[in-house]
């Protein structure tokens, strides 16, 4: 990059990125566009999001020695802070995130795999093909809310003795070692819905299909539709929050609660999270 | 000099033996239907009951979604379930006697489903949905039945016994995916397959 260089094409450098329609100018969701929002007031932590997405997408349990090492494999983790200032440990309560892969629009993922095998969908997902997956673990790497795991051993072989094999979802692949996995917002039941709208000549409705998460969630903290839809639950949430998809650093009223997590990076995320308030004085 | 050619066509033939499946061919008088350059002969697969598609399909021209009946509605097309061939043949005494069907009635008897071998088979990481396919091109467009099916599973309704003619893989269903298909036969519009990994691959 030469000097006349930098000055000839200065705005062009001085652009925030990743803009939007960085990676892909002709993006444009015509049809589905899926997002979620998670209202951390409702959620009580019970990890049962957890629990279905083992089931639903054949998880394997590690195991403590492993969860140790960092090698637990939950595409939805539930993470726990202890900020909140009410009295010692037993009195004080935790206050609990949900986290799982915000399908960002300018993923940094999908920038650094050397083999494309996580791209953007027409639907707005972030797509894992885990057949061509190397394992370089550069997308994990470069994950800024470190939702990529990695299978660092051969679960297959380990994880589900003799009858439990017979319990493994069949929509979903069994990965093997030296394969990056991540969330993908249940993607077998998407496309299945999306297959039955299909034939019957119409869109999927709101609230027709739902990740295995957002089944469980006991307080249906969690919402998830199409975006597309304008009179889709999960978008009148954002328009009501006042969360554009495709802005960042967002300048909203004192009475909103939604935000996006680490929204000044720019990857754009499809997870809108609700703040969770609570009245200390009292 | 002769010696030596029978000696290695012995070779040949017990090696040939030893192998036991046929071996995977490239092209064939089957797949020759679709000279797309990705037509492979299968291997020849042994079922319990050598069943006459022709027979089914191309002599009495039954259509082949009255027996592989998911084929319209979801991801597998469905070998259908004894009953159903029962539900026609207890009514067809004309070839009750033929030694297929005596078969067929002894597995009834006994109260046990025809242990079919799959033939179409495809790995367990690919999910190809039938309904897709049948409904874009049978039920929108109105092509024959027989050349819809056809297009994956080759002219089923000339053969006894189904036989892989197409190669399956994913090189040869992108080549189709790419290609621009008419909408239907009054509107010019052009589409083509969806090129995303998610779709096929979970």
């Amino acid at each position: 990059m030469s000097i006349t260089n930098l000055l000839n094409n200065w705005s062009f450098y001085r652009k925030k990125r990743p803009y939007q329609g960085q990676y892909d100018l002709n993006r444009q969701y015509s049809e589905y566009k899926w997002a979620m929002a998670l209202d951390l007031d409702i959620c009580t932590g019970c990890n049962a999001c957890t629990t279905a997405c083992y089931a639903e997408n054949n998880l394997p349990v590690v195991g403590k020695e492993r969860f140790k090492h960092g090698h637990v494999m939950h595409w939805i983790r539930i993470e726990r802070y202890w900020d909140e200032k009410m009295g010692e440990f037993p009195e004080q309560g935790a206050s609990f995130l949900p986290m799982m892969c915000q399908q960002c629009e300018e993923a940094p993922c999908e920038t650094v795999c050397p083999v494309g095998a996580t791209s953007h969908t027409n639907d707005g997902l972030n797509s894992q093909n885990y057949h061509r997956c190397v394992g370089s673990r550069y997308c994990s790497v470069n994950c800024p809310y470190k939702v990529r795991y990695f299978n660092f051993w051969n679960y297959p072989s380990t994880a589900w003795p003799a009858p439990l094999p017979d319990q493994l979802n069949p929509d979903v692949t069994v990965r093997t070692k030296g394969i990056m996995e991540k969330c993908t917002f249940c993607v077998q039941r998407l496309n299945e819905a999306k297959s039955r709208a299909r034939t019957e000549y119409r869109l999927v409705r709101d609230g027709e299909v739902v990740p295995a998460c957002v089944q469980a969630c006991p307080t249906s903290a969690i919402t998830f539709g199409n975006i597309v839809d304008p009179k889709s639950k999960v978008a009148m949430m954002w328009k009501n929050q006042q969360v554009d998809l495709y802005k960042d650093m967002q300048e909203k009223d004192n009475s909103v609660r939604g935000y996006r997590i680490l929204e000044d990076l720019r990857p754009f995320p499809s997870v809108m999270y609700l703040e969770r308030v609570r009245d200390m004085e009292a | 000099m002769i010696h030596r050619l029978l000696a290695a066509l012995c070779f040949a033939f017990l090696f040939g033996a030893a192998a036991g499946a046929e071996p995977f061919v490239q092209g064939g008088p089957i797949g020759s239907q679709t000279p797309d350059g990705y037509n492979a002969l299968g291997p020849v697969v042994k079922q319990p009951i050598e069943f006459p598609h022709y027979r089914h399909a191309r002599d009495m021209g039954i259509n082949c979604m009255y027996c592989h009946t998911g084929a319209r509605r979801g991801y597998v097309s469905v070998i259908p379930r004894i009953d159903k061939c029962i539900g026609c043949h207890q009514n067809i005494e004309s070839v009750r006697n033929k030694p297929r069907i005596k078969k067929l009635f002894e597995y009834w008897d006994k109260k046990e489903p025809i242990p079919w071998k799959k033939v179409n088979d495809l790995p367990d990481y690919v999910r190809f949905n039938h309904e897709r396919h049948i409904q874009r091109f049978y039920f929108r467009q109105n092509r024959p039945v027989r050349e819809v099916c056809g297009y994956c599973h080759g002219d089923v309704a000339n053969m006894t016994v189904d036989r892989r003619v197409k190669a399956l893989s994913m090189g040869w269903c992108i080549s189709c995916h790419q290609k621009d298909h008419k909408e239907s036969d009054t509107n010019l519009k052009t589409s083509h397959g969806p090129g995303e990994c998610w779709q096929c691959h979970k």
